[in-house]
């Protein structure tokens, strides 16, 4: 039972809905876009999350779009976890979609709404920053493309009513050999003690996390580190852990020590799929 | 081409031993089963509370007039409105708080609204000054000396069944055993082995939430629907609590969805029944969200237990010492008889003749404690099998073998010194042994597989009887229809555990029908179902059954006695199949029984005999008051015995592990239905498997619950069970219709202890904390060095 009240909007166009959005806010509505709706409606039922209005973005046509446009992949930010699975167009992706939730949750968590979510952990970013990929976002001024880089900062860093529209990965990448692990406290639907997605691209390894920090990340510093091959495995991973860009989380899931021990045996994991490195 | 069959007189129709599929199957898997939540009607208002934020605090006032101003609410009740002290076995409990607050999330206020979301809104409006105070946050701290003090009045509260607590103290309970002579028990073994154990509180999660439905008629007739295990027990706690004559209250139960002790407590109903008097006795519903369910409402019990067991060097037990601090949480509820069996049954399985044991159930800023699948043996036997693995480590021997030496048996005494008579246990021996072959024992208990990971086994053994009062009753009513059809019409409460259709196959094995002719009342209707205490203790199909059996037998002599008159017999010349009745030496010559079970008539119109009404009825026997100081007491009628295993892969790297097999093997005395027997057994291993696995109430340094939602409180899913085997053995209870034991909660008993046995001897650390995480594990083996 959600206890408040709360208007609906469903806009046709990107346009319709930044200028819907702006405009609840300016009436104090504290409007949310709304995608798949499980944050908002599990997280409403207990008071942490108020709005007066939503914008559901599922009846905007560019928010919709799963197919390969030449070169590239895109993925509309409201499409299902579960579409992005069957649709099979990116595996790793797809393995990063399949780990969250449970299947009838991902039947309704959206790529959007799990990049833009509050929920920490945001697992279908990793991908994207892996591959350098390019997001679509909607704003005032209409649509504007930008790396994933410039404007993920352990979260989607945007204007007041912006809001994500597509995903764009460069097709060559969903061939690329890929390692993508979830490791929970024991529970096989739980949220990430972390999730670790790496990618080896023109011989290197790329590594993005989740679950380890506060925020998803790729740090350019790790990736140097396990790239060393002249050192043995085990002095790539712990010159890598030593790059962390945050504490490690401590929480219900698990404590960081232990957190740092399943994330350095992970490490070992990526190398040894990708390399097939001795452990 | 028909062929004529002639009755030979119903001799081959059975029902006992059969997999019937449950009386109620079809409504619930299509979702048109009824419970207490889906009952609406007209005019019905929605009640919700208000929670306590805080563990332990001072309620320096409560504030309403903001709330009562929001729209659609119809009255806000808080604790100072109605204060009664509630609660069995000890009046501890206010309905809601009144001066201060015990746990995080004690009812605080009822809002009683249009709807549930106007009643939840004016909720968040009630402005609530709180003066928070230091917690008791386990019960370790809970019994030092100068631990801050839950309850400052506690010999004022008046006692309703005799318990022990401790004015002055956080003791709510203690209960001592001394058997034997504790002294020249340690001067006789040769090997001892000590150890300390623990697990945190626990949610009982049935699938429905608790729920309850009030209302107060002008004629002061009280109804209350309720999702409950003990539908007769509300109707006395409503009389009792608000001085309501007995007989203007009626308690409808229909199915419940689940209760595992949890719904055997009464808490909702007395809110509800206040909630209903404050708009003028309107029809008022008050249903526990899933995070009320977690906390507010009562949980499962934890502990701190301390043991100490000693041998000969052949490894026969002779002492035990046993210390337990049970979490009971904020209020007595339950936990006092908890901790009160679980002292009575302290050893386990086995015989020890000198025993010393002090169960304390102690007062926490947690939520409170009350029934739980095992009631206090599920608690203890963990550490006992744990300990006894110890033993045999210690021994070099077999744990298996170090059992088989010691399992208990008829003439032995459990350490309330009870005599244990062949027919009040079965025959454990036989458990272990068909054990020992179902998982291939001789092989090995620990192996290191190719791919570097470690199979390994662990066993536990166990035992259960009920705490039942000496005067414990049921009833049963056999009415017929005029097409020949039965009804049975009992108290007892269907939540899950197919015990209607059971007693269904009783009374058509006994009238010798066909099952799909026995109807069984679902719902349970105080005012017209014969009362059964509570569906509770695994007991029911034993002591209702009991009941139908006499209900059935004096049916029988009602049909004997009409039927004598059409047949022109003596009614003991008459014998009851098939619906006729017949003569025993002919069975060609017969009359239908729905032409007997209303009267009799003539050609000519003349009518004798009438409506057939069979009623039998049971109540315990030979149960005696257990003697706190001493130690002493029958506490329960029976106990049911088994042995259970597990086994898991270890990874040895990473510290995480699978569930692969897990075997129950119990003396049922004789299967009434195989199906649903596994099925109850089944359930409880995967509880059972959970509890140890995974879950747990986690407190910050507060005493506030972290963990009360189903995000972070895990359960385990459909995928993460491992295989289940479940085998009965029987050995017949004479005094159990057809022979059978209670087997309801046993499944879940022994799992914590052998999934910690099979970790223990996986990763070659003693497991002794609930539950068994892979970062537990990874901490002992590593001293939390990553």
């Amino acid at each position: 039972m959600i206890p408040f009240d709360f208007e609906y909007y469903k806009p046709a166009s990107c346009k319709e809905a930044v200028s819907l959005f702006l405009e609840l806010h300016d009436r104090g509505k504290q409007p949310l876009y709304y995608s798949g709706g499980t944050e908002i409606i599990t997280m409403a039922r207990l008071n942490q999350v108020y709005t007066e209005a939503v914008v559901d973005i599922k009846g905007i046509p560019e928010c919709n779009v799963l197919e390969q446009q030449g070169e590239q992949l895109v993925f509309g930010g409201a499409i299902t976890l579960a579409q992005i699975e069957e649709s099979g167009m990116f595996p790793l992706l797809a393995k990063a979609c399949h780990h969250i939730a449970d299947h009838t949750s991902r039947c309704k968590i959206t790529l959007g709404g799990n990049i833009c979510g509050n929920i920490m952990y945001r697992e279908a970013v990793l991908p994207a920053l892996l591959t350098d990929s390019e997001v679509v976002i909607a704003g005032e001024d209409g649509l504007r493309q930008v790396s994933i880089h410039e404007v993920f900062d352990q979260q989607l860093q945007v204007k007041k009513g912006e809001f994500l529209v597509q995903l764009i990965t460069e097709k060559r990448f969903a061939d690329q050999p890929f390692f993508c692990e979830k490791k929970t406290k024991l529970d096989k639907i739980d949220y990430p003690l972390l999730t670790l997605a790496a990618l080896k691209v023109d011989d290197q390894i790329r590594v993005a996390l989740s679950g380890v920090c506060a925020f998803p990340f790729r740090q350019a510093a790790i990736e140097r580190y396990l790239n060393h091959r002249e050192s043995p495995a085990a002095e790539r991973v712990d010159n890598a852990l030593r790059q962390l860009p945050a504490p490690v989380l401590d929480d219900l899931l698990g404590s960081s020590g232990y957190r740092r021990f399943v994330l350095r045996n992970t490490l070992f994991d990526a190398l040894e799929a990708l390399e097939g490195a001795e452990t | 081409m028909e062929k004529r069959i002639s009755f030979k007189g119903g001799g081959s129709v059975k029902a006992i031993g059969l997999s019937v599929m449950r009386k109620e199957a079809a409504n619930k898997v299509t979702g048109a089963a009824t419970y207490t939540g889906d009952l609406a009607v007209p005019g019905l208002l929605h009640a919700k509370l208000l929670t306590s934020p805080f563990a332990h605090a001072r309620i320096i006032s409560i504030d309403t007039a903001e709330a009562k101003k929001m729209p659609g609410v119809r009255a806000i009740v808080t604790g100072r409105d109605i204060p009664i002290l509630t609660g069995s076995p000890l009046e501890d409990r206010p309905i809601m708080a009144i001066d201060k607050t015990r746990y995080h999330g004690e009812p605080i206020a009822v809002v009683v609204a249009d709807s549930e979301h106007e009643a939840m809104r004016a909720c968040s409006q009630i402005k609530v000054d709180y003066e928070p105070l230091p917690v008791v946050n386990s019960p370790s701290e809970a019994i030092l000396p100068d631990a801050p003090l839950v309850h400052e009045h506690l010999a004022r509260y008046k006692q309703v069944k005799t318990v022990s607590p401790l004015p002055g103290t956080n003791i709510a309970n203690h209960t001592k055993i001394h058997k034997g002579d504790i002294k020249q028990g340690w001067a006789e073994c040769d090997v001892v082995v000590e150890a300390s154990f623990s697990f945190p509180q626990t949610d009982h999660a049935a699938m429905e939430t608790r729920c309850v439905q009030a209302e107060i008629l002008p004629d002061g007739c009280v109804t209350i629907h309720a999702s409950s295990q003990g539908p007769f027990i509300v109707k006395k706690t409503i009389s009792k609590t608000f001085q309501i004559d007995m007989g203007k209250i009626t308690v409808h139960t229909p199915l419940v969805g689940g209760g595992f002790g949890g719904k055997a407590a009464i808490q909702l109903e007395l809110i509800a029944y206040a909630a209903s008097k404050a708009v003028g006795g309107r029809r008022v519903k008050l249903v526990n969200s899933r995070e009320e369910d977690m906390i507010t409402s009562p949980v499962h019990i934890g502990l701190d237990a301390k043991v100490k067991l000693g041998c000969t060097k052949d490894g026969i037990l002779k002492a035990a010492e046993i210390t337990c601090y049970f979490d009971g949480g904020a209020y007595t509820d339950e936990g006092a008889d908890i901790s009160k069996v679980a002292a009575l049954d302290c050893t386990g399985p086995y015989r020890v003749d000198n025993v010393k044991c002090d169960t304390y159930s102690m007062y926490t800023n947690h939520p409170y404690a009350t029934a739980f699948r095992g009631y206090g043996h599920v608690e203890l036997n963990f550490p006992i099998e744990r300990t006894m693995d110890m033993l045999a480590e210690k021994l070099n021997m077999d744990p298996l073998e170090l059992r088989l030496k010691n399992v208990i048996k008829p003439g032995d005494t459990n350490p309330s010194q009870a005599v244990l008579t062949k027919n009040a246990i079965g025959d454990l021996e036989k458990c272990l042994l068909g054990l020992k072959e179902l998982m291939n024992w001789d092989e090995g208990r620990r192996r290191e597989t190719v791919s570097g990971k470690v199979r390994a086994k662990g066993i536990s053994c166990l035992w259960k009887t009920s705490i039942t009062p000496t005067n414990a009753s049921s009833g049963a009513i056999v009415t017929f229809n005029k097409d020949g059809s039965v009804n049975l019409n009992c108290g007892v409460v269907e939540i899950g555990q197919a015990t209607k259709t059971v007693l269904a196959q009783m009374l058509a094995e006994k009238l010798k029908m066909d099952v799909n002719r026995v109807h069984v009342t679902m719902d349970v209707n105080t005012d017209v179902n014969p009362e059964h205490w509570k569906t509770v203790a695994s007991c029911s199909a034993i002591m209702v059954g009991n009941a139908v059996l006499q209900a059935a037998d004096d049916a029988i002599r009602q049909l004997q006695s009409t039927a004598s008159i059409a047949l022109r017999c003596a009614p003991e010349e008459v014998e009851i199949a098939e619906e006729r009745a017949f003569l025993r030496h002919d069975p060609q010559v017969f009359v239908k029984l729905k032409d007997i079970a209303y009267g009799y008539m003539y050609a000519n119109g003349n009518a004798v005999g009438g409506q057939v009404i069979g009623r039998g009825s049971y109540i315990m026997k030979h149960l005696t008051n257990i003697d706190q100081a001493a130690g002493t007491g029958v506490p329960g009628p029976e106990w049911t015995v088994g042995a259970q295993a597990v086994e898991v892969e270890f990874d040895p790297r990473t510290c995480t592990y699978e569930l692969v097999t897990a075997v129950s093997v119990i003396d049922a005395g004789k299967v009434l239905n195989p199906k649903t027997a596994a099925g109850q057994v089944m359930g409880g291993m995967c509880m059972g498997l959970g509890l140890a696995s995974r879950e747990g109430f986690l407190y910050d340094d507060n005493g506030t619950v972290k963990n009360q939602q189903f995000r972070s409180y895990k359960l385990m899913r459909f995928g993460e069970n491992p295989a289940y085997v479940v085998k009965f053995i029987e050995t017949p209870k004479l005094d159990s219709p057809y022979g059978a034991r209670s087997v309801g909660e046993h499944g879940i008993i022994g799992m914590p202890g052998a999934l910690a046995n099979s970790l223990s001897t996986a990763a070659q650390v003693n497991l002794n904390q609930l539950p068994l995480t892979p970062e537990s594990i990874w901490r002992l083996k590593t001293e939390g060095d990553s």
